[in-house]
């Protein structure tokens, strides 16, 4: 077994830590955001966990850097993608995990793994924000609320506002016009979730669902996002205590067999 | 903080020698345009395959597609986008078609654009009409360019029982509507003979091609799927001289001498073998074979790169019309963009070719040749346990092309590849 390990997802908006000791257990992880320079990034959150763990850089063995900056972690060993990564970050603590939607920042992803938690297939959304947390934060401004209240808005929904678009810009637009209608906040808020679920339950629609499904990701903290998805999908998600770390968890994991 | 280094093994492309004769080729034969009309010739643009009947008639002929892989790769395609885009073209449609108003933009507005890639505007167009979008497109140039214009239509069949009503229907159209229309705009009759030797020798250039394909069976392949799709031309649109007898046979002999040395053209050692879907992506072949390669993995073969010619043995030059029209049809170079023909041909290619993964390469402004590619991937995937990946770009279109996106499903590819080689082990 190595010894202390780390992992770095370095995503579009959010830049994750996790460091391991030599049993796989978290010594410490960090999330800050990504800003502009993801390399900067990554080693704000490289140098913040090494604090929090009172450990130096030299005290690491290996690092495994992912996501979409995975190529920018000059301090890194290797590189690997963020779906084998979200598959074994999930599978360490799901087991029997066989399907993980990850909704980031920029894209989302469904990931079917093997009983080893290796990804055999995935699909991800094409090149726009559409049903990613991105999309979500734009659609939170517009509501003049931040994610979590939308969260606890959405639960408060008579019934889902009809949000048709998935272009961020022209739902945006769309979001608007609602308010503009006098429709109900929490309804809107209802209808936004229902749309991202409606287009992360097409792109399943593509392979059919495997279950357990655990759910990864910075948008699965969001409660509303999680209970509509559940509702399209009709199935329980599983989710993981800090589901933003997952991917970062998988770097780790997969550095320890280095 | 410190910088490590990455232990990823390092692999590097084999080039080989024969390709790189087809540049200096492309060069004259782009060029010899420039000059024809500079010397007060009539030339033509085909759209889709009909320049072999302008060829017949000795008509200097520019043909589409050829011309947008040529300026693709020759990084012309940029500022001739924006001058098509300049005139009020949306940039959803066909990236070749806008290529070529961009092209008529550029002439009649005096845009500077560079001197190796300009193409002058034609006095007659033909038009093969393969896709929907080519109807659309002979009848854009017709409006704008007001010159003659000759059709055919060669529409895709989507079931076996398609292929002889269609070859018929485009044989009698070849007699009715695009001799005759030839035969009025030269003035002379149609010189059967010469469409004769045209085949003759694309019939010799091609059976020799076929004869390097099979070389792609080889573990480790000593070449690649852009070393064919850049040798395309002399069995297509250079279809005709000699020298694509000459090119083809030196391509073999050095083939025959990688082979028989074990050289793989990925070195130091080949890991992943790959199909590769759709379009070649014209513009952007370094960047992606830089891609490939740092994973070790080659491009082995293709749907798109398949099309041109597969059944040379059947190309009877006697028949010159007939034969060419069957070819299309009865020998299957019309079937390639329908999923129901395909998936035959890619099961039989998974064994064939010893195939890790397939890559299907989805153009934003040509849909024609992605349809089905999820399905196909399923399929593939159930059947024989090979993963795929859809990646979307353009054939030629750089605005449409996003490295981090194409890295990180080729990425994942590589990685499923593995995942699955550790669970046989």
């Amino acid at each position: 077994m190595a010894g202390i390990v780390g992992g770095i997802d370095v995503g579009s908006l959010c830049t994750k830590v996790v460091l391991l000791n030599g049993n796989r257990n978290i010594l410490a992880y960090k999330i800050i955001r990504s800003g502009a320079s993801y390399q900067g990034a990554a080693e704000a959150s490289f140098n913040e966990v090494l604090a929090t763990a009172n450990l130096g850089l030299a005290d690491i063995n290996y690092i495994v850097s992912t996501g979409y900056g995975r190529a920018r972690v000059s301090f890194a060993h290797n590189h690997v993608t963020e779906i084998t990564c979200h598959g074994r970050g999930a599978k360490s603590i799901f087991p029997q995990v066989r399907m993980v939607i990850d909704i980031g920042g920029q894209d989302s992803k469904v990931i079917y793994v093997n009983e080893d938690g290796r990804p055999v297939n995935f699909i991800m959304n094409d090149k726009c924000a559409a049903g990613t947390g991105r999309f979500l934060e734009v659609m939170a401004g517009a509501l003049e609320v931040d994610l979590d209240e939308m969260g606890e808005l959405s639960f408060r929904a008579h019934t889902e506002a009809k949000v048709s678009n998935m272009c961020t810009v022209f739902a945006e637009t769309e979001v608007i016009s609602l308010l503009a209608q006098g429709s109900d906040k929490a309804d809107i808020a209802a209808g936004i979730y229902e749309a991202i679920a409606r287009r992360i339950t097409g792109m399943i629609g593509q392979l059919g669902t495997k279950e357990p499904v655990v759910m990864t990701g910075g948008v699965a903290k969001g409660k509303g996002m999680v209970r509509a998805l559940e509702k399209k999908l009709g199935i329980t998600l599983l989710i993981p205590p800090e589901p933003q770390i997952i991917g970062a968890l998988g770097a780790a994991i997969i550095a320890t067999e280095q | 903080m410190e910088e490590k280094k990455s232990e990823e093994r390092k692999f590097k492309l084999n080039r080989l020698e024969t390709t790189k004769l087809m540049g200096p080729w492309v060069d004259e034969h782009w060029a010899s345009i420039r000059v024809a009309k500079a010397q007060g010739k009539k030339i033509a643009w085909s759209i889709g395959p009909l320049f072999p009947f302008a060829y017949a008639m000795g008509i200097t002929c520019h043909f589409y597609a050829g011309y947008a892989a040529y300026c693709g790769g020759r990084k012309g395609v940029p500022p001739i986008l924006e001058a098509a885009e300049a005139g009020g073209q949306i940039i959803d449609t066909c990236s070749y078609h806008r290529l070529h108003l961009g092209m008529i933009d550029a002439i009649e507005k005096n845009i500077p654009i560079k001197e190796d890639v300009l193409q002058p505007i034609p006095d007659l167009i033909l038009c093969g009409r393969l896709c929907p979008e080519h109807s659309q497109i002979g009848d854009s140039l017709f409006r704008r360019l007001k010159v003659p214009a000759i059709t055919l239509d060669l529409p895709p069949p989507q079931k076996e029982e398609d292929l002889k009503p269609l070859e018929n229907y485009a044989k009698r159209q070849c007699y009715e509507v695009v001799i005759p229309q030839l035969e009025e705009f030269c003035g002379r009759k149609f010189n059967y003979d010469r469409l004769s030797e045209i085949l003759a020798v694309l019939k010799k250039a091609a059976m020799i091609r076929n004869e390097c394909w099979k070389f792609f069976e080889r573990i480790p392949s000593p070449w690649t799927l852009w070393d064919y799709a850049v040798s395309i031309a002399p069995v297509f649109y250079l279809m005709g001289q000699q020298r694509s007898i000459d090119y083809y046979q030196q391509l073999l002999d050095e083939l025959k001498q990688r082979a028989g040395q074990g050289i793989s053209a990925i070195a130091p050692e080949e890991r992943f073998r790959v199909y590769w879907d759709g379009w070649i992506p014209w513009t952007f072949l370094g960047t992606i074979m830089r891609k490939l390669v740092s994973f070790g993995a080659n491009p082995i073969v293709g749907r798109y790169p398949w099309e041109f010619f597969p059944h040379p043995e059947h190309i009877d030059p006697e028949r010159p019309v007939d034969t060419l029209i069957e070819q299309w049809y009865s020998y299957r170079m019309a079937t390639g963009s329908s999923p129901e023909f395909f998936q035959h041909s890619l099961a039989e290619w998974i064994e064939q070719y010893s195939l890790d993964g397939l890559i299907m390469y989805a153009s934003r402004t040509c849909r024609v040749w992605n349809l089905g590619e999820l399905d196909i991937i399923d399929d593939i995937e159930r059947k024989y346990g090979i993963p795929g990946i859809v990646i979307e770009a353009d054939m030629i279109d750089p605005k449409f092309f996003s490295e981090a996106q194409i890295d990180i499903r080729l990425q994942a590819l590589f990685e499923m590849i593995e995942a699955r080689r550790k669970r046989k082990r």
